[in-house]
């Protein structure tokens, strides 16, 4: 894992950052293939991830897009207090580099992730940090994902967490 | 300090005239949590974990009696224990990380050492040190917990050793953790993954918002209308269906009822479709097994408190969450997903996707509870405001003692009432609140 992604490839989780601090849900969406499945495991211990979604329990696990869209459709629906007046949040992805051993047609991105969070209604602010494994693949109109995983390293969570601040 | 009057006073309790009342202070008053800490949290029993955390010999694992750390050792021959994890010499702690195994644990400071008996097995260069006789009189273990017990898995510890028998402490409410733990014949297992959330609002938020039926429909319309609309959208195959999510859309419960407890124990039960429980497609199996009764109590939803801190919810899947109160308006949860043993991989699957759905604090239901919560510790600021009124749904239906369904489960709960789903019960706090205010009652100067 040494060589730096394409352009237009690291541009893919760029625009993911931008646009969920944007509030562009559509937009995000538009990222995902239908298939492309999203999942934030749980841990097990100090430094070992929960490893089967079918088996253990994770923070979030969707095998298709069409879970991200039902969250996004509770933001949207006015109907969770939890998501009344959301946070403001700033996403930064940094350290974008290419794994080796995808298929072809696809691209294994490893990057390094923050997202700070600040609560309005209570002028509190926390910040959530981690890592990304995308998995990215070609389509007609460029690179689309596939699969993303997300490790979240401070995992006691101050009230709640949600696909918008990770 | 708050005298007897003061605790008296949390309180408001006239039957005759229908008055049941929780002073805003329970909630809010630093001298009420101090209390609390002291009287329910480390002046009787508490649950500080499940076995199954410490399967093997020398196992451990890190827990908390109210702001207390302690460590539970299973020894060599098999046997558990629970003691304060504190170095007897400089007061460090022994035991560190959430769980793990070690036949020595040596204290990272001056590296005495104590064995998984909490024996202390090794006092760095003792024979150098002229110690009077003094110290050689004085024991060096670890300091046990004055009281600790099982009961099917589940492990309970005192630190005042003046306290009922554990048996006694759980009394009736054993049958709530029976109807867990006979889910499989080779008992249930906590899958790995626990998750961990804070909210900056009083323990008892939660302890009384797992007994309210009263809330769902209004705190979690997101949630069920996304079960609607995913049944609108036929049958999808990233999703799990949940329990509420009947053929013909969702389905809510029409029948409910609750029990308290003298001990503080409460339990809401309510009757749901059962097409969609994970437990379904053994209920032949079950209802061999544990007879027909049963068989259909586990298929109820029930939403169980064991005062003060652990709590069994069965709805979309079972959830055990353990309660630690960091202070008045701190609280911390650690959240398990319980599942029976032996499970088919299609039901464990399912069982995960509800779980997740529902209960963690980065699903769909859980985080408008959190929430919900936050803005309660922020209104009691109100000051001026002395009582609340969420203690009396249910009243006309409440009775003192076991009603059909108590008899039912041969049961003897303090209150029971059942009714149309509706109802919403309040009156299931009664009995939680009066030994909450017993306890505090037990260490108040008169």
């Amino acid at each position: 894992m040494s060589a730096l992604p394409p352009p237009e490839a690291a541009s893919v989780l760029y625009r993911e950052a931008h646009y969920l601090d944007a509030q562009r849900w559509d937009d995000w969406l538009a990222l995902y293939r239908e298939d492309a499945e999203f999942w934030m495991p749980a841990w097990k211990d100090a430094h070992t991830l929960t490893a089967s979604p079918d088996r253990e329990v994770s923070l979030i696990y969707y095998s298709a897009r069409a879970g991200l869209e039902d969250r996004v459709w509770r933001v949207r629906s006015g109907l969770s207090v939890a998501s009344l007046t959301l946070p403001r949040t700033a996403h930064a992805v940094s350290g974008i580099l290419l794994a080796d051993g995808a298929p072809g047609g696809m691209l294994e991105l490893r990057s390094t992730w923050t997202c700070h969070v600040y609560d309005v209604e209570r002028a509190t602010q926390h910040v959530f940090f981690g890592r990304y494994e995308h998995r990215l693949r070609r389509e007609s109109g460029g690179w689309l994902i596939a699969a993303k995983k997300i490790v979240l390293l401070n995992d006691r969570i101050p009230t709640m967490i949600d696909f918008y601040c990770v | 300090m708050q005298s007897a009057a003061d605790i008296e006073r949390l309180i408001d309790h006239h039957p005759r005239e229908g008055v049941f009342r929780v002073h805003r202070d329970a909630f809010r008053s630093e001298a009420v949590f101090e209390l609390e800490m002291r009287h329910v949290f480390e002046g009787s029993w508490i649950y500080v974990g499940h076995a199954s955390q410490l399967p093997r010999p020398h196992d451990f694992l890190c827990s908390w009696i109210g702001r207390r750390p302690v460590v539970l050792m299973r020894a060599a021959d098999g046997s558990l224990g629970c003691f304060i994890n504190s170095c007897r010499h400089k007061g460090a702690l022994v035991c560190h990380g959430s769980r793990g195994n070690a036949k020595a644990h040596v204290c990272r400071y001056h590296g005495w050492a104590y064995d998984s008996s909490g024996r202390n097995v090794a006092i760095k260069a003792r024979a150098q040190g002229a110690y009077p006789e003094a110290f050689d009189a004085e024991s060096h273990d670890l300091v046990r917990v004055p009281r600790f017990g099982e009961y099917r898995g589940f492990l309970f510890a005192s630190l005042a050793a003046d306290v009922a028998p554990l048996e006694a402490f759980l009394g009736d409410a054993r049958v709530f953790i029976d109807l867990v733990v006979d889910q499989s014949a080779q008992g249930i297992e906590l899958l790995p993954g626990d998750v961990s959330y804070t909210y900056r609002a009083n323990w008892k938020l939660q302890l009384e918002n797992t007994l309210d039926a009263y809330h769902l429909t209004s705190v979690h319309p997101s949630y069920f209308r996304l079960l609607d609309r995913r049944a609108a959208m036929g049958e999808r195959s990233d999703v799990a269906p949940a329990v509420w999510q009947g053929h013909a859309g969702r389905e809510l419960e029409t029948e409910m009822g609750s029990f308290g407890f003298e001990q503080g124990h409460a339990l809401v039960w309510t009757k749901a479709p059962v097409e969609r429980h994970p437990l379904f497609a053994c209920l032949a199996e079950l209802e061999q097994r544990v007879g027909a009764l049963r068989a259909d109590w586990m298929l109820r939803t029930r939403q169980f408190c064991l005062f003060p801190n652990l709590q069994l919810g069965s709805s979309a899947a079972l959830q055990m969450r353990v309660i630690r109160p960091l202070a008045v308006d701190l609280t911390e949860m650690t959240t398990y997903c319980v599942a029976p043993v032996g499970e088919s991989p299609e039901a464990r699957r399912q069982r995960l996707r509800q779980y997740e759905d529902f209960y963690n604090p980065s699903g769909l239901a859980t985080p408008d509870d959190t929430a919900t919560y936050e803005d309660c510790q922020e209104g009691f600021r109100s000051g001026e405001i002395e009582w609340q009124q969420g203690t009396l749904r249910g009243t006309g239906a409440m009775r003192a003692g076991a009603d059909e369904h108590a008899r039912e489960l041969g049961i003897a709960p303090a209150t029971s009432m059942h009714g149309a789903f509706d109802t919403a019960d309040e009156t299931v706090y009664h009995a939680l609140y009066l030994a909450w205010q017993r306890l505090l009652a037990r260490g108040a100067p008169r």
